[in-house]
């Protein structure tokens, strides 16, 4: 081998062999776990795709997923509602704008596993301050976590406090890049705050939003912390996530029925996955 | 005039409900470890106590500190690791020509997109096979693994901001690549890599899911797992314990937030925006 591709190769190595030995394979093996009938003290028999015909007739899983949609979607949105103000906010000039930035911070860089104990004491049906609070404004107490609406609320809830952080960075970063000059002309040609925000802010802003949605979402599709540490997927699995219920197999059953639900998750994902990337592509081009 | 008026308004209320939103619920954390009850709303009678903090760090089949011990460990390790290894493949992609170069960035970004369900599952059977459940390799090895795409990324565009002449120079000087590397550009990039390291140390810190698969017990079991499994006498929770552990586990990322704010928006925008 000439030393032109020898060298790169010597530098790429560490990162290649990583990668390959505990993300790609690992993925591999899962598809290949997934034609198997895997269950606790009984030997492996191979089905082929028994597991995947087992989750269409399976209405658990139709609901998990239809949850996880909806979950990803409500909470996406409200956290670019939620992350473009945080990101103005940051952007402004102010002697508070180092401390503001370092407040903003503090949901995401706390772990989740975290920030999902503060929501579920908040979410607590009988001392929680959720429910203290509408109390005293006259409102009867809200089953937080023991209906599956209220659970659905209490964890887009912490979902949004958790990522928002996160959003408000990726669209300051596209904030920054609006030209001054360009919203300064905008107010002398008499256009006001609002109207210099829809129409010349948010269109400059568009790529990085997509960027934000798509990331969002991927990660959103996938979450498993807050919903394991503060319902666990109850009332009666109506929260469960697909990471949430393929773990369930993998912890007590059928380990190969688990695979498959992390295949669906994944062959999800990847697709969301190359759009964003034929997006960067687009945009570096 | 009225312009500035609103504009002042949307200000003031926009930082204090940044404020408010991101500190509230951490501040209830912090009263809560700090209360004798997790119920003194209800029974409207405050007493403040530290003994939740001393239980935690004192009381030995809480297994706090051998929780934070084991994260400590293993966060830094990973997050060391994955930074060399990072810092490697992105001096060869921003400095050396060769075929594929696209394609191996953007499958790794991929990568990082992956659910870690789809990975876990098998990594158990793996770790199971080779006897390593419940040891820090066990969570190091993945780890390092999980962080790369963002090592890679951020290490990239900081290298590609410092000159290529620097190398030319260094090469005319007869200093081989990784010379270079390390006497070169390593030391420019320093802000670059202390700040990598520092993300990439929360984002150990922080995982939960292969270190709820992987571990069994405080010998390797980590902060995020341990505050998960907190369980008190007839299914009650220890509130107070578990509030002062995240107190005390939230120091270490909170200082390296508030810290390092700056570097830490900077990687992240890095990382996630391209440029």
């Amino acid at each position: 081998m000439n030393r032109k591709i020898k060298e790169p190769v010597s530098f790429l190595l560490p990162l290649i062999f990583f990668i390959a030995a505990f993300l790609l394979f690992p993925v591999l093996g899962t598809f290949w776990n997934s034609l198997w009938h895997d269950v606790p003290f009984m030997a492996r028999r191979f089905v082929a795709f028994d597991n995947y015909v087992g989750l269409i007739k399976d209405g658990q899983f139709w609901q998990t997923s239809f949850f996880t949609i909806v979950f990803a979607c409500v909470s996406v949105s409200l956290e670019m509602a939620f992350g473009m103000i945080t990101a103005l906010v940051l952007n402004e000039k102010s002697r508070l704008r180092g401390a503001l930035r370092g407040i903003a911070l503090i949901p995401w860089a706390i772990p989740s596993v975290i920030g999902a104990r503060i929501w579920q004491l908040i979410f607590r049906y009988d001392y929680g301050v959720a429910n203290i609070t509408l109390k005293a404004i006259g409102i009867g107490p809200v089953n937080w976590l023991g209906t599956s609406v209220g659970a659905f609320a209490a964890l887009v809830l912490a979902d949004v406090w958790r990522t928002t952080p996160f959003v408000a960075i990726i669209l300051l970063a596209g904030l920054q890049t609006v030209p001054d000059d360009i919203l300064k002309q905008a107010q002398i040609d008499g256009a006001n705050i609002f109207q210099r925000f829809y129409r010349i802010t948010l269109p400059m802003m568009k790529p990085i939003i997509m960027v934000a949605i798509l990331f969002r979402t991927i990660d959103a599709m996938r979450v498993f912390d807050l919903i394991y540490v503060i319902t666990g997927g109850g009332p009666g699995g109506t929260t469960a996530s697909l990471s949430v219920y393929g773990y369930k197999f993998f912890l007590t059953g059928d380990f190969g029925y688990g695979s498959a639900v992390s295949v669906i998750l994944f062959i999800i994902a990847l697709t969301m996955a190359v759009v964003y990337i034929k997006l960067g592509k687009l945009r570096s081009q | 005039m009225n312009e500035m008026k609103t504009k002042r308004l949307l200000r003031i209320a926009g930082m204090i409900f940044v404020i408010i939103f991101c500190s509230l619920p951490f501040l209830w954390m912090v009263i809560i470890s700090l209360c004798e009850r997790p119920d003194f709303l209800l029974q409207k009678s405050l007493r403040l106590t530290v003994q939740n903090f001393v239980d935690i760090l004192s009381v030995g089949n809480l297994h706090f500190l051998d929780n934070l011990r084991n994260s400590m460990v293993i966060s830094s390790t990973a997050a060391l690791a994955s930074t060399m290894i990072g810092a490697l493949a992105a001096y060869a992609i921003s400095r050396m020509p060769f075929r594929g170069k696209t394609s191996i960035v953007l499958t790794v970004l991929a990568l990082s997109m992956f659910p870690q369900i789809c990975i876990v599952g098998y990594l158990f059977k793996i770790m199971t096979r080779f006897e390593l459940i419940n040891t820090y390799s066990a969570l190091i090895l993945p780890y390092i693994a999980w962080s790369l795409p963002l090592a890679l990324w951020i290490q990239m565009s900081y290298f590609s901001r410092i000159p290529i002449e620097l190398d030319k120079a260094a090469q005319v000087d007869g200093a081989s690549r990784i010379q270079t590397l390390f006497r070169v550009i390593l030391p420019i990039a320093v802000p670059g890599f202390l700040s990598t390291i520092l993300l990439l140390f929360m984002f150990s810190f922080n995982e939960f899911l292969f270190a709820l698969m992987l571990t069994t017990d405080h010998h390797a079991r980590t902060v995020p797992v341990g505050i998960s499994m907190f369980q008190g006498l007839h299914g009650e929770l220890p509130w107070g314990y578990i509030m002062a552990a995240s107190v005390v586990s939230c120091i270490p990322v909170i200082l390296v937030a508030l810290i390092f704010q700056k570097r830490i928006i900077q990687g992240l925008t890095q990382g996630a925006v391209k440029q």
